[in-house]
């Protein structure tokens, strides 16, 4: 008994230091990106108040802040409604499980590689050209790719959010009181959906206002959308541009309060004519076109298919303009000849998107178990500040962190840059499944004997396995698509196929942008097929379709 | 053999000052009372999982060892719940395997399963050894889940409510079936029950209510003295 005791107290120290450890280290990392925010905003010696001055006197600031700020709130709400017409369509009928499952590859599909996919497929001298179509660069195509990619992600957030609460028995209750179906889903479902959103909305429109590859190639020119400005300002040697890249860093940050402002007034007033429109028993039509949703899912895959084919045909060669369209034509020239340049980006990806992605996911892991034992869960939006915060205000703070640490350009330091991302979205998706699992699972191992370690590992890992593969796919494609901290973390020397393919895409080469755009869609897509293969080899009672989000 | 000594459960309004309990291999005692009145907790008392709304205060000793102290995984207790919780990710066999204790005789997976199927062909359910819980229809798993908790081999076994959840004619079979299980094996047993025609004969039986005493009654009773 007593050797048993000593056993006891020597397990509960290595225990305890081990729990201190893992406090601290997801605590550094979810402390960065407030770290890289409050460095990043911190004003150089040299700023004053005077340069606010040339600041708001640049010429057509207040078109591309109010640009910005629209396209930003405007793509979050039209891809908020879509995702919940789509969603009352496919909630409670029996294609909701396949309709779940299908979502996590569609994600996966970057956003420049959507942005560019409408301009291969819709723009001036592309395949479906209909005059007017869609302007190469505009606001009107980014904010197209933008819905596109965000109605996925909402509708997987909806469901997540679905899952815990009693939908049938209100629609059950609405019907009975006579309300028609779709009234039910305006009146009942929709303001708890809305509110429960608020998270998803925000990391939306943040995403929107401070983006910047996406912005660059497909959004408009003059002016040019804020971030870009904010990125040509901060990257700039040229006298006074450091005092404006600072002041518009601050401005960033306000339009990020804007949007929050914006977003909450949109949430009080959506509920507020839910309700006034509930208790006059009002009548109104708008649900009556929801049939025309369910259409929008198998044409989101299409419309996926059909970019990835148009790339594919552009890298092999295939003449749009020629006389005879035919297949024979094709040629892996362009392939050959790249190789040489898209081996190591390539590889460099691969390895990147590995790591960040396996780390995300055991600190992401990491933090959901310090909370359980702790028995207290800190409110999300701590974990989830690297999706909220503007990214290029907090990359500029890790940027000046890096140079002070004279760390060298190591692709170490780009793994570390995309971890509090890859952190942020494994936490969202793996969050409803752990909480999720049952307690008592781990209560039974231990009567048969098994230590607290030992339960976790074989009980709860085990039953988490299927949603942790999905939760890597998705930190791997969200480390794939990093633009900004890849090329200010790597100063351009360490080169990705992302950053190749946004340093190809401002050329004019439709060819080889195709290509490059091709491997990066390609990637993430793979991660989710291997992902799906291994979630259903392993068996759990989470399933791999409960996440949540890209 | 068990031993519960000086237990007492205290809450808030009231408290349950028990009787000690000494409980021979294959005896069973059957924990009565109102719902709410505290059953549950003492059963995860017994587990080890102590309760957080109620403190409960007493000595357990199994074979004459006093495990009051010790963790969950070292106390060998076995605990039948009303859901059996059989591990999703497992199938039948492999839910057995996971509770075999770790012996050298039982030191490698083929030797594991094959204790684990033999356990299941002496209960006639070898059929079952390759499906998933969620194949089974619930008389199975509450059978898979007392082997499972047999296979332990513990020193005591904790069933809480565990046939509730059955259709009548089941749980009267399932019953039977068990206690015949646990008295060959000779485990001492603690079962939490509703239905009062859930408990055998042969069952000791104690209701909770009998050593309730409220706030009020309690300090009656000091001021008696």
């Amino acid at each position: 008994m007593a050797a048993t005791i000593r056993r006891v107290r020597s397990s509960a120290r290595i225990r305890q230091i081990a729990l201190t450890s893992g406090w601290l280290l997801v605590f550094l990392i979810s402390l960065l990106p407030i770290l890289g925010i409050v460095v990043g905003l911190w004003p150089p010696e040299q700023v004053t108040f005077a340069d606010l001055k040339p600041f708001l006197a640049y010429q057509g600031l207040s078109v591309s802040i109010f640009m910005t700020l629209f396209s930003a709130i405007f793509s979050t709400l039209v891809s908020l409604y879509i995702a919940f017409m789509v969603y009352s369509q496919y909630h409670l009928s029996q294609r909701l499980q396949s309709f779940e499952k299908y979502l996590a590859p569609l994600l996966s599909l970057p956003h420049l590689a959507i942005a560019l996919g409408l301009v291969f497929l819709f723009s001036d001298g592309s395949l479906f050209f209909v005059d007017p179509g869609l302007p190469r660069k505009g606001l009107s195509t980014l904010i197209l790719a933008i819905v596109i990619k965000e109605v996925p992600f909402f509708l997987l957030i909806f469901s997540a959010i679905g899952r815990q609460l009693p939908i049938k028995y209100w629609l059950l209750q609405g019907k009975a009181l006579g309300y028609q179906d779709y009234r039910c889903w305006w009146f009942l479902v929709f303001p708890p959906l809305l509110k429960q959103s608020r998270l998803a909305l925000l990391a939306a429109a943040a995403y929107t206002l401070s983006v910047v590859d996406v912005s660059l190639l497909v959004g408009p020119n003059i002016p040019e959308l804020f971030a870009v400005s904010v990125y040509r300002w901060q990257t700039s040697f040229a006298a006074g541009d450091q005092a404006l890249a600072f002041w518009a860093n601050v401005m960033l940050v306000i339009l990020l309060a804007v949007t929050v402002f914006i977003l909450y007034a949109h949430e009080k007033l959506a509920h507020g004519a839910c309700k006034s429109l509930a208790t006059q028993g009002s009548r109104f039509y708008l649900g009556k076109i929801n049939p025309i949703f369910t259409a929008w899912l198998p044409m989101l895959g299409l419309l996926t298919a059909m970019m990835v084919v148009v790339f594919a045909l552009w890298s092999f060669g295939f003449n749009w303009h020629s006389d005879s369209l035919v297949l024979t034509q094709l040629t892996t020239k362009l392939w050959q000849d790249e190789w040489l340049f898209f081996s190591l980006p390539l590889q460099n990806s691969l390895l990147i998107g590995f790591f960040a992605g396996l780390l995300g996911v055991a600190l992401a892991l990491l933090a959901l178990e310090l909370q359980r034992q702790k028995g207290k869960y800190w409110p999300d939006y701590y974990w989830l500040l690297a999706i909220i915060l503007p990214q290029l205000s907090m990359v500029l703070g890790w940027q000046i962190m890096h140079i002070w640490s004279q760390g060298g350009y190591h692709s170490g330091w780009i793994v570390l840059s995309h971890l509090p991302f890859t952190f942020a979205y494994a936490y969202l998706v793996l969050k409803g499944p752990f909480l999720n699992v049952e307690p008592r699972y781990e209560l039974l191992a231990a009567s048969f004997g098994y230590s607290s370690w030992q339960s976790w590992w074989q009980v709860r890992f085990r039953l988490l396995l299927p949603a942790v593969f999905t939760a890597f796919a998705i930190a791997f494609s969200v480390s794939i698509s990093q633009y900004i901290p890849t090329l200010m973390m790597g100063a351009g020397r360490v080169t990705t196929i992302t950053t190749e393919a946004v340093a190809i895409g401002t050329g004019t080469q439709q060819d080889l942008i195709a290509l490059y755009v091709l491997l990066q869609s390609i990637l993430p897509f793979m991660a989710f097929f291997v992902a799906a293969l291994l979630a259903r080899r392993f068996r759990g009672s989470m399933g791999g379709n409960s996440v949540r989000d890209y | 053999m068990l031993e519960i000594i000086d237990c007492q459960i205290q809450a808030k309004t009231w408290r349950i000052t028990l009787p000690d309990i000494h409980l021979n291999k294959g005896e069973l005692l059957v924990i009565t009372g109102p719902s709410g009145i505290g059953k549950s907790t003492l059963l995860h008392w017994l587990l080890g999982n102590n309760p957080q709304h109620v403190a409960i205060t007493g000595q357990i000793l199994l074979s004459g060892i006093n495990v009051t102290d010790l963790a969950i995984e070292q106390r060998r207790v076995g605990l039948l719940m009303q859901d059996v919780y059989l591990f999703p990710h497992l199938n039948v066999q492999d839910n057995i395997c996971f509770a075999l204790p770790k012996t050298p005789q039982l030191s490698s997976k083929k030797q594991r399963r094959f204790a684990a199927m033999k356990m299941l062909e002496q209960i006639k359910l070898a059929h079952l050894a390759r499906r998933y819980p969620q194949n089974l229809s619930g008389g199975e798993r509450s059978r898979v889940g007392l082997i499972r908790a047999l296979a332990n081999q513990p020193q005591v076994m904790l069933l809480d409510e565990p046939f509730a959840a059955l259709d009548p004619s089941t749980r009267e079979q399932m019953g039977t079936w068990a206690f015949q299980q646990l008295t060959e094996q000779n485990i001492p047993s603690v079962m939490v029950s509703h239905d009062v025609e859930d408990i055998p004969s042969s069952a000791k039986q104690l209701c909770l209510a009998d050593y309730y005493q409220t706030l009020e009654q309690i300090k009656a009773e000091m001021s008696d003295d």
